[in-house]
């Protein structure tokens, strides 16, 4: 366990040991850095943020375009409106991103922990607040190195009120995902909003200021469940951040203009940027740690060093082991093609699934306390309750009709079936055949309902009609 | 690590570590089993079937969610719980 305490020692100090919530830890202070993977990072954070904030804004067909209504148990994604009955594609989608999990951590290892997880994102825009509070990582320790006074009280307290102020803000945009935002906004203006409204703007909000301000980089390294199975899609051919050892070593500080030959050293002058920028406080050089997000900042910093001081960059890179050990790195091979194959069909198979939906549902229960009824007509009689479920965000109005065996009568004493919106309807009808019309003891018989008002709005059943044989 | 590290930091670890090692993943399974279970059933209709006919269906689904995160915990406590070797919880004297 020594391991996890001895880093960065030579920049923070041992004794100002902080009680986190996992274990003593040394307070990390993530140093700024600029350059190519910084700026992705930025621009990933900065649209994933926008989605969050800014999507539930939009309105689209008269609803907010994405709103997973819990209390009218409705699921708007633009045009489509789904039901609890959809739970397919929900099972798909996590299917889906599963798989898109499993595909882009072969390819190309952390990228989601870099660049997509929220607690990176938060984490960095907290980090940012952090900054303009308490200035660069030298000011941040000098800062918790001094006694409480005036200027230390106004810049903790700043950071920490707006830190505050923008967790509320993200616990107000969560609750609006899920009940409309325009409404909960008048809500709140006027004072008037749900108990458990309430409960749950401020028990996100408390868990966003959590996570992203005291917890950090404790949550990806103790409490990640995909922090700690991602090794296992691991290969010789995936995309991890590397440091160059064979170029690197001896590392050592030299004079400028010195030959690092005649000194024995490598291309590492040890200026241990890398171990400043490290979000997790690792030391890239160490080799690949569990610790390590992936999120590239040692790349960019060691670059800038490598510039100033003359030499090549990519002394820690976006590298393979194959390439590593002076391999060729193989992108297409067959974990690759599997997973990749696997997507596409889910994928496929989702979106013809949903383009291909009917907002209508059909479910033929037959009667359980007979087989069949002999009438006093000497007709066999079969009795079904039928339930209809509107899928559609109008009221509808359905025709029945069956067919399957000749001169089959429906009674059917309901009628057209009328149906509000999401609502379910149950149908008691009776089915007569005349039984010289009936060869076997089972038949097939088709249900067939039509929306009077919506020719695209039909669908077939498929029922058994017992008689005797 | 080797295993004597590991039972060591075992018996290190803070009670607030253990209390986390308890709520978190009972957290994780307590969320999937709330949206399981509220996609089969509506909570009006259960609101109806037991009486609390006034909950709204965000007071149904809350109340919901913290019963199966209690359950959770309460599984996830005692897995805490029996995972000691026997020895230390009944043998007080034998050091």
């Amino acid at each position: 366990m020594s391991n996890d305490t001895k880093q960065d020692k030579d920049n923070s100090q041992p004794d100002e040991l902080e009680t986190a919530l996992y274990k003593k830890r040394e307070k990390i202070y993530p140093r700024e850095v600029h350059g190519i993977f910084a700026n992705l990072r930025n621009l990933a954070m900065v649209s994933l943020l926008g989605i969050f904030y800014g999507l539930p804004w939009f309105n689209y067909d008269g609803h907010q375009a994405i709103l997973f209504d819990l209390p009218a148990r409705k699921f708007y994604i633009f045009g489509w409106t789904f039901w609890p009955q959809d739970f397919i594609y929900l099972t798909a989608l996590l299917l889906i991103a599963a798989y898109a999990l499993f595909f882009f951590t072969a390819l190309a290892g952390r990228l989601w922990c870099g660049y997509a997880c929220p607690q990176t994102v938060w984490t960095e825009i907290f980090l940012w607040m952090e900054r303009k509070f308490e200035g660069s990582r030298q000011k941040q320790m000098k800062l918790d190195k001094q006694p409480m006074n005036g200027e230390k009280i106004l810049r903790k307290g700043g950071k920490h009120t707006a830190w505050l102020l923008f967790s509320l803000f993200t616990g107000f945009t969560f609750v609006g995902w899920f009940t409309p935002i325009a409404s909960l906004y008048g809500d709140i203006m006027v004072g008037d909003i749900s108990a458990w409204g309430v409960f749950w703007i401020l028990f996100y909000g408390f868990a966003t200021y959590g996570n992203a301000g005291w917890m950090r980089e404790q949550v990806c390294i103790y409490m990640c469940p995909y922090a700690r199975f991602q090794s296992a899609m691991f290969d010789k051919d995936t995309l991890l951040i590397a440091y160059d050892e064979k170029r690197g070593e001896n590392r050592g500080a030299r004079k400028k203009g010195a030959d690092p030959k005649e000194l024995g050293l490598g291309d590492c002058i040890d200026c241990k940027l890398c171990v400043q920028v490290c979000p997790t406080g690792i030391d890239i050089r160490d080799g690949l740690q569990y610790q390590c997000i992936g999120c590239a900042a040692c790349v960019d910093v060691c670059d800038e060093v490598m510039e100033k001081v003359n030499q090549p960059k990519g002394l820690v890179s976006y590298t393979t082991q194959h390439q590593l050990d002076g391999g060729k790195t193989h992108v297409l091979r067959p974990r690759i093609i599997v997973y990749a194959t696997l997507l596409m069909i889910i994928v496929g198979a989702l979106m013809y699934s949903v383009a291909t939906r009917i907002p209508l549902e059909l479910d033929i229960i037959r009667d359980r306390n007979a087989l069949y009824i002999e009438t006093d007509e000497g007709m066999i009689e079969n009795v079904y309750t039928l339930k209809v479920i509107n899928m559609s965000n109008d009221p509808q109005t359905y025709r029945l009709t069956v067919d399957g065996l000749k001169d089959i009568v429906l009674e059917n004493k309901t009628g057209d079936i009328t149906v509000e919106s999401g609502a379910v309807v149950e149908v008691p009808i009776r089915l007569q055949v005349d039984p010289m019309n009936i060869k076997t003891a089972s038949s097939k018989v088709n249900f067939s309902i039509q929306s009077l008002s919506n020719e695209d709005i039909a669908l077939t059943q498929t029922g058994r009609f017992l008689g005797p044989r | 690590m080797t295993t004597e590290n590991s039972v060591q930091d075992e018996n290190n670890i803070s009670t607030i570590q253990h209390m986390i090692s308890i709520l978190w993943p009972s957290f994780l399974v307590g969320s999937l089993t709330t949206i399981l279970f509220f996609t089969f059933f509506d909570p009006n209709d259960l609101g109806m079937i037991s009486g609390y006919a006034e909950l709204d269906r965000l007071a149904g689904y809350s109340i919901g969610f913290f019963f199966f995160w209690f359950l959770s915990a309460i599984s996830s406590a005692l897995t805490c719980y029996f995972r000691q070797p026997c020895s230390r919880t009944n043998n007080p004297r034998s050091n």
